[in-house]
């Protein structure tokens, strides 16, 4: 008896021993010790490019750059919890990110050369800059992304105007049960992101600007007075059915694929589909209603982050990120394998895919999404207000839905 | 009758058949048991042993003297030969502890802070923070041309050159010294790659963590409150405060007009009051009491459409309950006939539903129910019919119920035809016998017998019901949106609705007022229950 009971505590303590040893070994590996290491968090679809860029920045500088790939909503939200020692350096994200990041505290302001901010449109820098008394710089922007119209020109002529997109599109609609005029991404939900062509057309815009020219979050224009006056319009249409908000994404996309839809509204990220879709087909932005009917544009970039100066890095992610990064040539390569046209306008002019190029010119005299954090309040109202005025019979009218939409957004904002 | 005819036998020494646990808690008493034991433990102490390494680097001494603690009470129960009961409790009581009452102490603790958009860091890292965001380019966007060198005594100094006025210096962390331009080699491409008097480092040497960490940290005083600092590794701003920290007061001062922020109490450095009241970002985490509790029951969101919320997610938690329970029961009670042909098919299809992950059979249904290009309608539309199913706000009520519903039944189709099972037969015999029709005897006897195990699961699919938040957020959203006043959807319940008030609202994300809404909704759940337990009792009597 005794003697098991020895052996039997002896091989606990040397399992204990080893593991212990082991277990040590092991965390001590961890820990950052040896060599330069920048960590950067970015969705799968777009690891490639940025390990590609990230191995020629490196090149011959002896830093590892560990690009790490994490959902695409986990980047923003897990940078709020995660320890000091696992967190990035570098993230790369779309930049209506940056006024929560920078709200709460967790990405830093870049100061690139003047030389480099003017191979980029103002509105790709603006998209990434925040602040409520000063405006910053807080990321590098490197792919631009909006909707444009998609027309299969096998069923319907090329529209210049607004007027005429309505009559091709009505009359396409009238030659076959199941076609749909103009085929918009809505659902019960809605979805602000695609019908926003039609909203700016018609003088609707959702914050305006302070005197120093950041977005105001008192200003709401959901329901300015040049909007409603013009809101008559969408009823006119839901009537018609030039818009029909029972659409939603694979409908659109269906419709659209077997020409069952003339019209599409859809953005570079269907690129593929469109080029093997076997149609003829050409990419404009839609026609000015009353106003300029402009898409809102995504803006892909990079930031670093407040934990690279805890990592002695700060420093070496900058220059990755507003030195190397923001040049012509990395730009191009990264546009290349992105699938999104760059926003270096030197890259630009040497970007050859014409799909993506003719999504790019449809993008022409875009809004940026809203970047401040008040955006959140505003994407399901607005969406809702434009399925309540365009969802067939039943249909709210328009001027009632976006004033219940614009009384919301202000609530919610508090 | 078989009963009778056995106990005419002489009775027989029972044959001892051991069951398979009791084979496997005797072939786990010996030898592999002591293995297994060793085995588990080391595990067990070797996660300890890491957690305290990990801990102890970080300086976390009280959760690393906890974890050994834990795990030494846990060698010590398990090696000990006493204390049999409790070496059964203690696994259980562990996940208890880390999986209920950690988490639920947690959200009280959020609760009660203003942990929010804009409120996520510590005190000093938000001071940080401002510091870092408070600085401004001076002048133009001053900007400087840079190599990094070390200077004859070996120190860091940054070689500059000013990208506007072309004049050169070399800076280090006490001044910055104009110096001709002849002083820098310069390549074609305008950057500096040598200077007389210092040895410019290159790309690999500057990328050594040493040099890094200098690099980052060193600031040129450039005259005034002015530093000129690296913002890359060929790069260099000129930058300014337009704030300065009073460490001594806890205070920023506007360094242009003299305004004072201090501390509001709430997390954030603030100047002025009402509405021209001014805010610093990004603010810090800090405990705010009951101003949670208090928002929730002064925030106009929350009180317009409050009854009406409140009203729906009982309709919706009930109908839910009480029709999958009826639909489950009928379904029972048919598929229980015994000698009923195919039984095995019709059981496995009812508990079909129950087999798909919810998620994917929502996201389904999504899709059958759209309005215009939906299966569900263009199956009705060959009898003539048409639903708005997720447009209208009523027929998406309709919806989400039917969705619902359709996802419970076979939840209590399963446990009614376990519990009819267990009601014995005789009883049902004897109220035939007493003369009872059909209906009577199901009435008076199987339902009042079944509902003693069903009630309380109903009350928990109640409970679960409550606060699904799945069904409605996959399938509705909450939506439609309604005309009234108030950002609740015609579908929304208190858990949906909360969410919309606590993440899609304000600034973005607001954990404490989501965590004060979790803490209120769990009194109300936790009250419905126990009210219902109680009087399921008299259902016990009864039996």
């Amino acid at each position: 008896m005794v003697s098991t009971r020895k052996l039997r505590l002896a091989g606990i303590l040397v399992v204990l021993a080893l593991v212990g040893v082991l277990a040590t070994t092991a965390a001590a590996k961890t820990t950052r010790t040896h060599g330069t290491t920048i960590t950067v968090w970015v969705d799968s679809p777009q690891k490639p490019a940025i390990d590609a860029s990230a191995a020629a920045w490196s090149a011959g500088k002896g830093i590892t750059v560990n690009v790490l790939v994490h959902a695409f909503g986990g980047i923003r939200d897990d940078l709020k919890t995660v320890s000091p020692d696992n967190a990035p350096d570098i993230i790369i994200g779309p930049h209506d990110w940056v006024g929560d990041l920078a709200t709460n505290g967790l990405i830093e302001p870049l100061y690139p050369k003047k030389a480099t901010l003017s191979q980029f449109p103002s509105y790709a820098l603006n998209a990434f800059s925040y602040g409520t008394a000063v405006k910053k710089l807080y990321g590098a922007p490197y792919g631009l992304e909006n909707v444009g119209l998609v027309v299969n020109t096998g069923l319907a002529k090329v529209p210049t105007t607004f007027a005429q997109l309505e009559k091709e599109a009505l009359a396409f609609k009238h030659k076959a049960a199941g076609n749909i005029a103009i085929a918009v991404p809505q659902g019960s939900g809605g979805d602000a992101y695609h019908m926003y062509p039609f909203f700016s057309g018609l003088g609707g815009y959702v914050f305006g600007t302070n005197k120093i020219g950041n977005l105001d979050p008192s200003n709401i224009g959901v329901a300015n007075a040049n909007f409603i006056k013009n809101a008559g319009l969408i009823d006119k249409w839901n009537k018609e059915g030039l818009i029909n908000s029972k659409v939603d994404y694979n409908t659109a996309k269906n419709a659209w694929l077997k020409g069952q839809a003339a019209f599409w509204i859809t953005g570079p990220w269907e690129s593929d589909t469109l080029k093997s879709s076997g149609k003829h087909f050409k990419i404009i932005q839609m026609p000015k209603i009353v106003y300029q009917s402009v898409p809102f544009l995504g803006v892909q970039g990079m930031m670093v982050t407040k934990y690279a100066a805890a990592h002695g890095v700060d420093s070496l992610a900058k220059d990755f990120v507003s030195n190397y990064m923001m040049q012509p040539s990395a730009q191009l390569s990264l546009a290349n394998a992105n699938g999104r046209a760059p926003a270096n306008l030197v890259a630009a002019k040497k970007y050859s895919d014409p799909v993506l190029s003719a999504f790019g010119k449809a993008g022409v005299g875009g809004v940026p999404m809203p970047n401040i954090p008040q955006m959140g309040a505003v994407w399901s109202e607005l969406g809702g207000a434009w399925v309540k005025a365009t969802k067939g019979t039943g249909a709210v009218p328009a001027k009632t839905a976006f004033r219940t939409a614009a009384r919301n957004i202000a609530n919610k904002i508090g | 009758m078989s009963t009778k005819a056995a106990s005419t036998h002489a009775p027989v020494t029972p044959v001892f058949k051991e069951s398979v646990l009791a084979k496997l808690i005797a072939a786990f008493s010996g030898t592999p048991g002591i293995v297994l034991k060793i085995v588990l433990l080391s595990v067990a102490n070797a996660i300890g042993i890491w957690a305290i390494v990990v801990l102890g680097t970080k300086h976390d001494w009280i959760a690393a003297a906890v974890v050994v603690g834990v795990t030494v009470a846990i060698d010590l129960l398990y090696f000990a030969r006493r204390a049999v009961p409790a070496k059964f409790l203690i696994p259980g009581t562990f996940f208890l502890i880390a999986f209920q009452v950690i988490p639920v102490a947690y959200t009280i603790d959020v609760a009660f802070t203003n942990y929010s958009t804009g409120h996520i860091l510590s005190k000093s890292d938000a001071i940080a923070q401002i510091k870092q965001v408070t600085l401004t380019q001076t002048g133009n966007g001053r900007t400087f041309t840079m190599a990094v060198a070390k200077d004859s005594g070996g120190h860091l100094v940054l070689l500059l050159s000013d990208d506007q006025t072309k004049q050169t210096y070399v800076g280090t962390s006490k001044s910055l010294t104009p110096v001709p331009k002849s002083t820098f080699t310069r390549a074609s491409d305008g950057s500096i790659t040598g200077a007389k008097g210092y040895r410019v480092l290159n790309a690999a040497q500057v990328s050594t963590v040493a040099i890094a960490t200098q690099l980052q940290n060193l600031i040129v005083p450039a005259g005034g409150d002015r530093g000129i600092r690296a913002e890359g590794l060929d790069t260099a701003a000129e930058l300014q405060p337009t704030l300065r920290y009073d460490a001594k007061h806890d205070q920023f001062i506007r360094l242009s007009n003299h305004a004072v922020f201090h501390d509001n109490g709430q997390g954030t450095f603030v100047n002025g009051t009402g509405k021209t009241q001014e805010q610093l970002l990004p603010g810090w985490k800090a405990d705010v009491g009951f101003l949670n509790f208090s928002r929730m029951i002064h925030n106009p969101l929350v009180r317009a459409p409050f009854i009406r919320v409140f009203v729906w997610t009982f309709i919706f938690a009930g109908l839910t309950v009480f029709l999958s329970f009826s639909i489950g029961l009928f379904l029972a009670i048919a598929l229980n006939k015994p000698g009923m042909r195919g039984r095995w098919v019709y059981r496995s299809a009812i508990i079909l539903p129950y087999a798909i992950p919810g998620f994917l059979s929502l996201l389904v249904w999504h899709g059958l129910l759209n309005d215009d290009f939906g299966v569900v309608n263009s199956l009705l539309g060959h009898i003539g019919l048409h639903a708005p199913w997720l447009f209208d706000p009523n027929w998406a009520r309709v919806s989400v119920i039917l969705v619902s519903v359709w996802l419970t039944t076979p939840y209590f189709f399963l446990i009614s035809l376990g519990a009819l099972q267990s009601i014995p037969a005789e009883l049902i015999e004897a109220a035939r016998v007493d003369g009872a029709a059909a209906w009577q005897s199901f009435r008076k006897v199987t339902l009042p017998l079944l509902l003693v195990a069903v009630a309380p699961l109903m009350i928990a699919s109640f409970a679960f019901n409550f606060n699904n938040f799945g069904n409605i957020y996959l399938l509705t959203g909450g939506g439609p949106a309604l005309n009234d006043n108030g950002i609740a959807g015609a579908t929304d319940i208190l858990i949906s609705y909360t969410y919309k008030i606590a993440f899609a609202a304000g600034l973005g994300q607001d954990y404490g007022l989501a965590s004060a809404f979790s803490i209120v909704i769990f009194f109300l759940v936790a009250t419905i229950s126990a009210v219902s337990f109680w009087r399921t009792k008299s259902l016990e009597n009864l039996a």
